[in-house]
């Protein structure tokens, strides 16, 4: 059996003032495959995702990257290099406003991984070709329409080459038509370049198509597991199907 | 070299020099710019300072800071005595030590010419208000004399009493006999009052301890006196009286009064051409201080406010703690302590060469120091203001907290403060005249200097905020530049090793 990409054991988080949003939670992301996370808004989701992206230290748990302990017992470990193997994509693409596009891109590899600034941007171009926004290096982020700029962060998170990336709703701040743009390249990454990912989403289209793998959250506890089929699914958890009646 | 500043004549004698201390912006005919050649400063004091040092064998050398602040400066070591019509006062005496008078005034009471008669003498003022110079001796005259201290109106400029009699606000003033006859005594709307009362003498400063220094000077002032080149000096100024007998001072041979002692506003108007080029050199060094503080200011500012909001708790607090001191007490109270703490400081610490400091680096990083505290507040808005979404992008990406100010946050909060920042050099502009009390001639002290000697101080304060307007002009200009550039976008990473 192989080292899993990703793996999460008895996760628990809680705030001071709104109390416990995740219990227990454990998952493990196989390679190449796509794990998703569904649930209802405040389920516990994008805490979840941010434990995993090492943004959040858990209170409790541990977490392990390519097999390399990350998270234990609610420390995050403080070597770098194991931050920069999970890459994330946001709601918000939160692009950097001062640089543009491509500089947006290889700004980490230059200055995190220390290469050289003509190395550098030749892979955050080839990084832009694969989410197709070659045309677009030159571009202010102002100048970008939010799914341009969803894509630019996308290919941000990739030219560092992570071993998973993480997408927190992605297309939340989209209308249909840029959901549709951003989702495409995201199943074309996930199906065609095999990219190892766990995304937070609400398009069950894309769950159905992609996701290797799904979690249903509720009340911060993972409620169900299981593959894409789940969402065919009715009379298995009264929560899951209210969950899929709303959605 | 410590042991030597113990005492003024050795050293004076070592360094062959004698820096003495005056207000070249106080008034004439003491010390002040020739109407006719601003650069040149000219005065009885100046003709008599340079007679002591011939006769002490070294060279006279003029240290000017505010008048006010002389004495401490001579504390503070940054000259050996002090010559600017210092009066002779108990209070004094107990700080300082004088030397023989070399002059004798009285009070001199000064009214409009309609109200000669009406004011004939003190009495007559009674239960009205009366103008003086802060800290001049006409002060205690008047509170021996009974008059309450709510009617005796205290001003810093030792013009300004007279401009007030003119224009009504006060029913007279009182002056020390020589500076009203140099600013009223031609001016037709101003009359003289014959009762003169209170007489009084000048004499040098010296600090309490210098004895041999002072026991120098007695001797020195001793014959100038007796072989008349004392008598021969205030002559000149238009200043001998027969009064002047009682210290001591032969009258020597006569000689006439020369122009520069009558003061009556230039005839043919100010020589401009020399005017504006002074203007243009203290505008020059207006800009100087500006120029070289306000950079030192942001920077420092900058990293004030990263560590309020990211240093560990006790440096965050310190940072906190400085901004709030530098922003909560007077830039001219922070000027003053630092210049005249310097030496004690500089001994302190062992580095003597504190004590040469310049007073305008002085000045700098005192201005310096005190924006920071205020630019550290902008930055500190302006850091806020970079959402927490775009630290989490770096953070995923594995910028280090530092790498993420540096490439991520501070290049985008830079472009939100520049605005507030430009402000700020605005008003430094005209901050930076604080440090004419310290005795750096910058663009409105050199005007006011100019205009008190020329009786012109309207029009050079006109002229001075002209100079002060186009300085102004130019940092908004540089301003809006500096924005354009911080509002371009960079295609490229900079250069890893720059």
């Amino acid at each position: 059996m192989t080292t899993p990409a990703l793996e999460a054991h008895g996760i628990c988080k809680r705030w001071p003032r709104t109390g416990a949003v995740l219990t227990d939670c454990s998952l493990r992301v196989e390679r190449r495959t796509v794990h998703a996370l569904i649930g209802a808004s405040g389920s516990g989701k994008s805490t979840l995702l941010r434990c995993l992206g090492l943004l959040e230290p858990p209170d409790a748990g541990s977490i392990l990257v390519d097999g390399v302990l990350a998270v234990d017992r609610g420390i995050v470990a403080a070597d770098r290099t194991i931050r920069r193997s999970v890459g994330m994509v946001f709601q918000e693409p939160s692009l950097f406003a001062h640089l543009s596009a491509l500089a947006n891109v290889a700004l980490a590899p230059h200055r995190v991984l220390g290469l050289d600034p003509e190395v550098a941007q030749e892979r955050s171009r080839a990084a832009l070709e694969r989410v197709h926004a070659l045309h677009l290096a030159d571009r202010r982020p102002d100048e970008l329409s939010g799914g341009e700029r969803q894509r630019v962060a996308i290919a941000r998170a990739l030219v560092m080459e992570p071993t998973v990336l993480l997408c927190d709703e992605p297309t939340s701040a989209l209308d249909p038509m840029l959901t549709r743009e951003v989702m495409a390249v995201l199943r074309e990454l996930a199906l065609d370049a095999g990219t190892t990912m766990v995304i937070v989403t609400h398009d069950l289209d894309f769950v159905a198509a992609a996701a290797d793998s799904v979690d249903f959250l509720h009340a911060g506890r993972i409620r169900i597991s299981g593959t894409a089929d789940l969402l065919g699914t009715r009379g298995l958890d009264d929560e899951l199907d209210r969950f899929l009646q709303r959605s | 070299m410590v042991a030597a500043a113990d005492d003024g004549l050795s050293r004076m004698r070592e360094s062959g020099i004698m820096r003495w201390g005056c207000d070249i912006s106080g008034a004439a005919p003491f010390t002040f710019p020739d109407p006719a050649n601003p650069d040149r400063i000219i005065g009885f004091e100046v003709e008599i300072a340079e007679e002591l040092a011939r006769r002490l064998g070294v060279r006279a050398e003029r240290f000017s800071a505010d008048w006010l602040a002389l004495i401490d400066a001579l504390d503070a070591d940054r000259c050996d005595l002090l010559i600017n019509g210092f009066e002779v006062t108990a209070d004094r005496e107990r700080v300082v030590a004088f030397s023989r008078p070399y002059f004798r005034y009285t009070q001199q009471l000064v009214v409009r010419a309609e109200d000669r008669e009406r004011f004939a003498s003190l009495e007559d003022l009674k239960g009205r208000p009366i103008a003086v110079l802060n800290g001049s001796a006409s002060i205690d005259s008047l509170r021996s004399a009974g008059v309450p201290a709510s009617l005796i109106i205290q001003y810093d400029d030792s013009l300004a009493p007279f401009t007030e009699t003119v224009l009504e606000r006060v029913d007279a003033c009182l002056q020390e006999s020589l500076i009203a006859r140099f600013y009223a005594g031609h001016d037709p709307r101003l009359a003289l009052v014959d009762a003169t009362f209170d007489p009084g003498v000048y004499a040098v400063i010296v600090r309490k301890h210098d004895e041999a220094l002072l026991a120098s000077v007695n001797g020195a002032l001793k014959t100038m006196q007796a072989d008349g080149t004392l008598g021969r000096i205030l002559q000149r100024w238009g200043l001998w009286s027969d009064a002047q007998r009682d210290l001591g001072t032969d009258r020597g041979p006569i000689v006439a009064t020369i122009p520069e002692a009558i003061g009556t506003p230039p005839e043919d108007g100010l020589p401009w051409s020399l005017v504006l080029w002074s203007l243009a050199r203290a505008a020059a060094m207006t800009a100087l201080l500006t120029v070289v503080s306000m950079p030192i200011a942001t920077f420092l500012g900058l990293l004030l406010a990263i560590a309020i909001l990211h240093g560990p708790k006790p440096i965050s607090r310190l940072c906190r703690g400085y901004v709030l001191v530098m922003r909560g007490t007077p830039l001219l109270v922070q000027i003053f302590l630092l210049y005249y703490s310097l030496p004690a400081l500089g001994a302190w610490l062992g580095i003597p060469e504190l004590l040469t400091w310049n007073k305008i680096i002085v000045g700098i990083v005192c201005l310096a120091a005190n924006y920071a505290a205020y630019e550290a507040e902008i930055h500190r808005a302006a850091l806020h203001a970079i959402p927490r979404s775009q630290w989490d992008a770096a953070c995923a990406l594995g910028f280090t907290r530092w790498q993420t100010l540096r490439f991520i946050v501070v290049p985008q909060s830079w472009r939100l403060s520049l605005p507030a920042i430009i402000n700020d050099l605005n008003s430094l502009i005209k901050d930076s005249s604080l440090v004419s009390m310290i005795g750096v001639q910058e663009l409105l002290a050199v005007a006011l200097g100019i205009g008190k000697a020329s009786f012109a101080v309207p029009s050079m304060l006109v002229a001075a905020a002209a100079f002060y307007l186009a300085l102004s002009l130019l940092s908004d200009w540089f301003g809006q530049a500096l924005e354009r550039r911080a509002r371009a976008v960079r295609s490229l990473p900079e250069p890893l090793h720059q």
